[in-house]
């Protein structure tokens, strides 16, 4: 770091007669005005994309705002009216539906393939990065690759379903309800269980050996090996898959928007959002349903911090 | 938020070689558990890129929909000249893919380098601002973002795309950059300062090979997010020209081009999942440490 080549440029300013070091005053006063500075940039786009828009958001849902044209204040009109929608329960008993479907599968499935890997046996490594594949390629790409193969007769679903004697006809996958929910429930735990192993087994290698080499000395089961040493240590790796896969669930949007295209029986309360402000054009109804969004996520990050936070009893 | 998620470290993993086993029946078990669910995991995507070298003709027949004898180039082909020209989509998303990737690092590496390195007034504030963005998931302010940007006049615009794509991936990136600089010792940043070296020279060239491996997960991140996203790409961006890759194969999939859609389709999706799995095989390791260090948000 300190080459020759930089003592020069410190002689020269020191002959410019400007201080070659600062006082502390002089110095954590240009450090602090560096500082600020160096965060700007971040900070602008935050309050402009994130903070202006959720201000705006709660002044949009007190009005009757179309996309176009004039609008007035309504109070909690809106508001009052979400109360008595009965599209936009469905979509939010619907999407907590599936959110319950799906949660516990990811889970499972990834604990499972965190498990299994944890020995870092032979291969475990690669096998790791094909578990983790489907995420890598993001949930709307996997839509439309099973929107090809979700297709009776011709897709590749029915086919090796067939073939393993499990269906003895074809199914229009998407177009009944029931099946359409297994299919996309089923795409999802396959999309999302590598993320919950990756969480899972950043635990598993923080816990000590030593615990394991002590029950082991003890005699015990491997079902007591997990519930009495795994399960407790990955408490705060459990909380964080767990919550960020309920986000995601609560959130959805991709897989339904084009798996279930014409399923109107399964939207999910982002697409009902998106729905009702772009071609149903009630913005400012819309917005109200967005802010009640807000708010159930805030809770659940909430939750989050919570299960997450550092206690020392453990 | 970083401070509590749990670090997986590919290194320890090599420093601590499993013990060497007798391969018994519980070896062979693990293998093939193990070899069965990497074939579940993986032949969706294999037969995805199989699938898009079937001609059109097979992919909507029944009884051939699994031949993949006759392989041809001709559903790339389709896709990328005339009627169904997805090659200005796919440039939109790599421009909205590059763009974000270079203002996401950027800004993330600032704030990063001014929250672990500086101590200034209202440095707690800004901390909390960055931790409330990671709060709110772009669902939620789709509405006012669109009017916003409307207003702005980058609506249809892939600026627009980007300024927005880079606003919600930054909470994740100054999060890693923040790491990263702590990580750096304070002894070389005030040496290089006696040395006479400014801010930035520091930043530069002093703390570069140190946070390389931050930058690399915050820019992949950043691409992967702007890569794939659909919900604000569809609201934000209207004229088929303008659109980005996953908008334009949602207009495929709703569109009557008929029975070859699965054709064009198939194309499509391959199109769009090359440079994500080649990120992936480049650049594993950083993917998977930040998954670990800054997994946060679903």
């Amino acid at each position: 770091v300190g080459t020759v080549a930089d003592k020069p440029r410190l002689a020269l300013r020191a002959r410019r007669g400007g201080p070659a070091r600062p006082t502390r005053g002089a110095q954590s006063r240009r450090a602090s005005r560096t500082g600020a500075l160096l965060v700007s940039p971040a900070v602008v786009l935050v309050v402009a994309f994130v903070l202006f828009p959720l201000g705006y958001a709660v002044y949009i849902s007190l009005t009757n705002w179309p996309l176009l044209g004039p609008y007035h204040f309504v109070g909690l009109a809106n508001y009052k009216q979400l109360v008595h929608d009965s599209g936009f329960k469905h979509s939010v008993i619907f999407t907590l539906e599936y959110t319950a479907i799906v949660t516990p599968p990811i889970f499972i499935v990834g604990y499972g393939l965190a498990a299994l890997l944890r020995a870092n046996r032979f291969g475990a490594k690669v096998f790791r990065t094909i578990f983790f594949l489907p995420f890598v390629v993001g949930l709307s790409t996997v839509s439309f690759i099973f929107e090809i193969e979700l297709q009776p007769n011709s897709g590749g679903v029915d086919f090796l379903l067939s073939k393993l004697g499990i269906v003895s006809d074809t199914h229009t996958w998407t177009v009944n309800e029931t099946s359409a929910l297994i299919a996309i429930s089923v795409i999802v735990v396959w999309f999302a269980s590598g993320l919950t192993m990756l969480i899972l087994t950043g635990g598993m290698q923080g816990i000590p050996s030593e615990l394991y080499e002590a029950a082991d000395v003890d005699g015990a089961s491997w079902w007591t090996k997990e519930w009495r040493i795994t399960l407790p240590m990955l408490r705060r790796s459990i909380a964080l898959a767990l919550i960020i896969s309920v986000i995601g669930s609560f959130l959805a949007f991709n897989q339904f928007y084009i798996l279930a295209q014409n399923n109107v029986g399964l939207e999910t309360v982002v697409e009902w959002i998106y729905q009702t402000a772009f071609t149903r054009f009630q913005v400012g109804y819309a917005t109200a349903m967005a802010i009640c969004l807000v708010v159930v996520i805030a809770l659940i990050t909430m939750a989050q911090f919570w299960l997450l936070r550092d206690d020392t009893e453990l | 938020m970083t401070e509590v998620a749990t670090y997986y470290d590919p290194a320890l993993e090599q420093a601590m070689p499993a013990p060497r086993r007798r391969r018994g029946a519980g070896f062979w078990v693990y293998l093939g558990v193990a070899t069965s669910l990497a074939v579940v995991f993986v032949l969706p995507i294999v037969w995805a890129v199989l699938r898009s070298f079937q001609p059109a003709r097979l992919s909507s027949l029944a009884p051939q929909s699994a031949d993949f004898t006759h392989m041809t180039v001709q559903n790339y082909r389709a896709v990328s000249h005339g009627q169904y020209d997805i090659l200005p989509n796919l440039l939109n998303s790599v421009i909205v893919g590059l763009g974000t990737v270079i203002l996401t690092t950027v800004v993330a590496t600032l704030a990063g380098y001014g929250l672990a390195k500086f101590r200034f007034r209202g440095s707690g504030v800004v901390f909390g601002v960055i931790l409330l963005a990671l709060m709110i998931p772009f669902q939620a302010v789709l509405t006012p973002l669109y009017l916003e940007l409307s207003d702005l006049h980058l609506t249809n615009n892939l600026i627009g795309l980007i300024l927005v794509y880079s606003t919600f991936n930054l909470p994740f990136g100054v999060f890693v950059m923040r790491n990263s600089f702590q990580q750096v010792p304070q002894e070389l940043v005030e040496s290089a300062r006696v040395d006479g070296a400014g801010v930035m020279f520091t930043l530069m060239k002093v703390m570069r090979p140190l946070i390389l491996p931050g930058l690399a997960t915050c820019a992949m991140y950043a691409f992967l997010y702007a890569w794939t996203e659909l919900l604000q790409a569809l609201t934000f961006v209207q004229s088929p020209e303008k659109l980005t890759l996953p908008a334009k194969l949602y207009e495929v999939t709703t569109s009557t081009y008929g029975s070859i859609n699965n054709a064009y389709l198939s194309a499509g999706v391959v199109i769009a999942m090359v440079p994500c799995l080649v990120l992936y095989f480049a650049l594993q390791r950083y993917y998977v440490q930040g998954m670990m260090s800054g997994a946060v948000k679903g």
